[in-house]
């Protein structure tokens, strides 16, 4: 059973990558969080599999965030979700230690496939 | 929204189109289009209420929801008649709008294709005949269809309608 | 199955919609308070930026592309003013983009509610923003034709550079070692990686198999040369793959491996070779500028700068004090309105047992005191079940502010919007059914009511007119109260108006000036004639008339020429569990509600007076009150017609009291509030003197008497 941590400031965003993993039995959503900040706190209460991560957001960035959660565990499987136009963000977050990044718009298989291969 | 039917046969609604449920009324059949009617009950205790014509016989309980009463006799000014344990109340919804017509008995339930339907009579004056949208040739006789969206509408604004 | 995918895109829909309209609403209240206080602050900007962000992103999701289109073209705009941190930009002309960009995504929502395809043109908009974005790039010459959107990656690179403080990687790493006798043990290899389709960012995905690779080679050579600098690089390596020469150790499976490891990595050839340095020195003579820049460990890459940690401890501390975020969880409508229904039935039910003609005369002492206990806890959720439905009326207020606005500005007119009961609560269903009758009051209000500032000075009037926008709760209703300062309502025009179009209920010298007003109600009052962009584009108040009639609203106009207009919107709490006396008259059981009595008591015929027109009355400790017979009020037939023979009860309705006469009291019980059915709604029965209607436990219904309403007749 993989756990994963969800961290986006759109609600919607959320609500989505929630139902698409959590249709493959062998994932389950353990949490979510609004902000980097919040994420990061989530992160070390919940300590998930992997933590999927979206780049812009108030408070605290996924950047931040990924750096932050690294800081607690050099293990951390982050996958970034990323937007067009924040290319210099995913290229940091990729030297910071992200295991990957998935461009939105996405489908549901590019989600999976992308969280099965982390 | 009223798409459930009662003890109306339970169809598909493309294929309720052309169908109708008919009632008696003096010597006269009428038919409604099913996909109006909601539900059929047999007559039952009605309040009275005040401020309404004399066709207007009151509302009813029906599960729950409250639902004027309107007796088609009165309102086609024909003679009225005792109610009996035959006489029905056919309740029609349009658009979350709900009245119960109580009528003398309900028939059956036919099918009335484009083709055996002709318009109504000309003249749009006697009380019946604005609500009339049809008449349906059938084998069992003539049946003048009634026209449920006139029906459900307020008095007045049909009047202004006719004036423009 | 189908089926379930539908729903769940249709849940997907609704959440799509439910959290862009939040957005949409937070975006508006920032323009408007920009606009207001004339200055567009950094969070400003910070905040429009990101919710066009998310909502390009959201709706990229679900495939709307035009409204995706248009807010991408917005958040370059406003990435640009970011950056550039602008001072000069023109407030206005930005805040109008803004509102029209919201206009156009409200536009193609409402077409996705009403199930039909989003298929609005976003071009001219975009082409809005564009120049827009042009201009502020180059104030002097506003003809730029440049794709803004490359003009914009270029300066995301070079800005980025200048704020970078922890990342130093500029362009591609390269390990770069002399090849030394030690590595003729290793292995050369040339790989080839291809990329899903679509995947996006290809250049990124290529530096991700770089990095992964590199720490398992010692040399590493690959083309595309530049990954990030050059645009073309995405183009090359999705047209013809990625290639990469390298030297390495380790077995051909691993390696595989680790090249498989990259995310959407869709073919990888990978081959043993004996040399690769012609195919490299090709490569990189093909390119004209080149670097090698010192390998960069991973150590190097992460140092923090201290400025940075700083930031980052405001920031976490920020987030701690925001915790005033409001725990809400959105809600099915329709359960609501299921678990109502239920809780209704409940109170039925509840009479129906501790009610029961079964247990007359029996003494039930334990029962009764159980039956209380019932009775308490189904008031307690009753009470709670009814505020959940509750919705305070403000934010339905708020949105008439931007309304105002574009009025303001369309019109030329300058008028400011107070809004006071903002807490007033209110059923959902009255909500929803206020919008549209709201807007198009306050349309009106400044379309017709409202002068220009010349013909207000002129009148001696404060140049900013007034409208003043009230919620009052009464008890048993609401009252919405609309009022301007503007030139109010022409009597006779109307008066002439419903003349010509035959809408005089009565003669002309028998009309009160309210009622002269209230004609504007009428169905086919407005005609095509007075039309105006706005209001009146053949929608008159008779549509306002409509809703509100939806609702069970009594509608009332009161106006001064010069002075300006007041609308009062009574709406009855129809949704309701009151508690009430059940008394009988004929065959007829009506109830009161219990809030408006007073006493009740079987009158003597010595205390009953008649007045001059012959009106009865009593005389209760030395005062007279009104009687009203309701057998002829109603004009039904009551069993009992002296006075002495039956029950009076007295009742009060803000500051008007009087009796009410019955045949009998039968009870009090508590009883669901049904309102009184659409169709009926043509008839006269809500001024008669009937609020709704009750059902009882027995299953028959109680008229529920509107005592405000008989108040106002005697």
């Amino acid at each position: 059973m993989k756990r994963v941590l969800i961290v986006d400031d759109a609600a919607f965003m959320r609500y989505t990558i929630k139902a698409m993993i959590e249709k493959k039995e062998e994932y389950e959503v353990v949490g979510e969080a609004e902000n980097g900040a919040i994420g990061v706190a989530k992160y070390k209460e919940l300590a998930p599999d992997i933590v999927t991560m979206d780049i812009t957001m108030p408070e605290m960035d996924g950047l931040q965030a990924l750096k932050e959660i690294k800081k607690l565990d050099p293990h951390a499987k982050v996958l970034m979700v990323s937007a067009m136009g924040q290319e210099k963000l995913v290229k940091d977050s990729i030297i910071s230690g992200a295991k990957g990044f998935i461009v939105k718009p996405f489908k549901e298989d590019k989600i999976m496939e992308a969280l099965a291969k982390i | 929204m009223a798409d459930h039917v009662n003890e109306v046969e339970f169809m598909e609604e493309d294929t309720q189109k052309g169908r109708f449920l008919t009632f008696q009324l003096g010597g006269e059949v009428f038919g409604i289009e099913i996909k109006y009617v909601t539900e059929i009950v047999g007559i039952q205790p009605i309040t009275d209420i005040p401020e309404v014509p004399n066709y207007v016989k009151g509302i009813i309980n029906l599960r729950g929801k409250i639902i004027p009463v309107v007796d088609v006799r009165l309102k086609f000014k024909k003679e009225t008649i005792p109610y009996n344990d035959r006489t029905c109340i056919v309740v029609i919804d349009l658009d979350e709008v709900s009245m119960g017509l109580i009528v003398d008995a309900v028939s059956e339930v036919l099918t009335i294709t484009e083709e055996n339907i002709v318009p109504p009579p000309s003249y749009k004056t006697g009380f019946q005949n604005r609500y009339i949208k049809g008449v349906g040739k059938t084998d069992s006789g003539v049946k003048l269809l009634l026209d449920c969206k006139k029906l459900l509408t307020s008095e007045e604004l049909q009047e202004i309608s006719e004036l423009e | 199955m189908s089926d379930e995918s539908n729903t769940f895109n249709e849940q997907m829909m609704e959440m799509f919609i439910f959290e862009t309209n939040q957005a949409i609403e937070q975006l508006e209240d920032i323009l408007l308070q920009i606009e207001k206080e004339s200055v567009m602050t950094e969070e400003n900007i910070n905040e429009i930026f990101r919710i066009m962000h998310t909502i390009k992103g959201s709706s990229s999701m679900m495939m709307i592309t035009n409204v995706a289109k248009a807010t991408h073209s917005l958040e370059d705009l406003f990435f640009f003013v970011r950056e550039k941190q602008l001072q000069n930009v023109d407030l206005d002309a930005t805040c109008d983009l803004v509102f029209n960009t919201i206009d156009f995504i409200n536009q193609e929502i409402s077409k996705i509610e009403n199930k039909q395809q989003a298929d609005g043109d976003e071009e001219p908009l975009v082409e809005q923003i564009r120049r827009a974005l042009a201009r502020l790039k180059n104030p002097g010459n506003a003809k730029e034709q440049e794709d803004t959107h490359e003009l914009e990656m270029k300066e995301t690179n070079e800005n980025s550079e200048r704020e970078d403080q922890g990342v130093t990687d500029q362009t591609v790493k390269k390990h770069f070692i002399e090849q030394t006798p030690e590595v003729l043990e290793k292995q050369r290899y040339i790989a080839k990686v291809h990329f899903e389709e679509d995947c996006k960012m290809e250049n990124i995905r290529a530096f991700t198999v770089v990095r992964n690779l590199a720490d398992h080679v010692d040399e590493l050579h690959h083309n595309p040369i530049e990954l990030f600098e050059d645009e073309n690089s995405t183009k090359a390596i999705v047209e013809n793959g990625f290639d990469l020469f390298f030297t390495t150790a380790e077995p051909y499976d691993n390696i595989f491996q680790i090249l498989d490891t990259s995310l959407f990595v869709e073919k990888i050839q990978l081959e043993q070779v004996d040399s690769y340095d012609a195919l490299v020195k090709q490569i990189e003579k093909a390119q004209q500028d080149e670097e090698m820049v010192q390998v960069e460990t991973e150590d190097e890459l992460i140092k923090e700068d201290p400025e940075e940690i700083l930031q980052e401890k405001v920031n976490l501390q920020n987030v701690i004090n925001v915790g005033k975020k409001k725990n809400i969880i959105s809600v099915n409508v329709e359960k609501m309105d299921l678990l109502m229904d239920l809780v209704g039935e409940i109170v039925i039910t509840e009479s129906m047992v501790t009610k029961n003609p079964d247990l007359a005369g029996l003494e039930l002492d334990s029962f009764n005191k159980a039956a209380r206990q019932l009775r308490k806890l189904n008031n307690e959720l009753q009470d709670i079940v009814m505020s959940i439905r509750m919705i305070e009326i403000g934010p339905t207020f708020h949105k008439m502010h931007r309304i105002v606005r574009d009025m303001n500005k369309k019109l030329n007119k300058k008028a400011e919007l107070f809004i006071s009961g903002e807490e007033t609560e209110v059923d959902k269903n009255i909500i929803d059914a206020l919008g549209e009758p709201l807007l198009h009051m306050i349309r009106n209000a400044l379309d017709h009511g409202i002068e220009t500032e010349e013909e207000r000075i002129a009148k001696g009037k404060p140049t900013e007119g007034k409208i003043q926008l009230e919620a009052i709760n009464t008890g048993g209703d609401v009252l919405i109260r609309i009022t301007d300062d503007g030139k109010g309502l022409d009597r006779d025009q109307i008066l002439q108006k419903a003349k010509r179009n035959l809408l005089l209920p009565k003669s002309e010298e028998d009309m009160t000036d309210k009622e002269v007003y209230n004609l504007i109600l009428l169905p086919g009052f407005s005609t095509k004639e007075d039309v105006t962009e706005f209001s009146g584009r053949g929608v008159g108040m008779d549509v306002v008339q409509k809703s509100i009639d939806k609702i069970g609203g009594v509608i009332q106009i009161d106006s001064k020429m010069n002075e300006g207009t007041i609308i009062n919107i009574k709406i009855p709490l129809t949704l309701a569990i009151i508690d009430g006396m059940k008394i009988s008259v004929g065959q007829s059981i009506f109830t009161i509600p219990t809030t408006t009595i007073r006493e009740s008591f079987k009158p003597e015929k010595k205390d009953i007076i008649k007045d001059t027109a012959g009106n009865e009355m009593i005389l209760i400790r030395g005062e007279c009150y009104p009687i009203v017979r309701l057998d002829q009020l109603f004009d039904m037939k009551g069993y009992v017609s002296e006075l002495e023979k039956g029950i009076l009860v007295v009742v009060e309705s803000e500051e008007v009291s009087f009796c009410v006469f019955a045949d009998d009291i039968i009870g009090e019980q508590q009883v669901v509030v049904k309102p009184i059915p659409a169709y009926l709604r043509q008839y006269n029965i809500k001024n008669s003197g009937i609020a709704g209607c009750a059902i009882l436990g027995n299953a028959d219904i109680s008229l529920i008497l509107d005592i405000a309403g008989i108040a106002e007749k005697i």
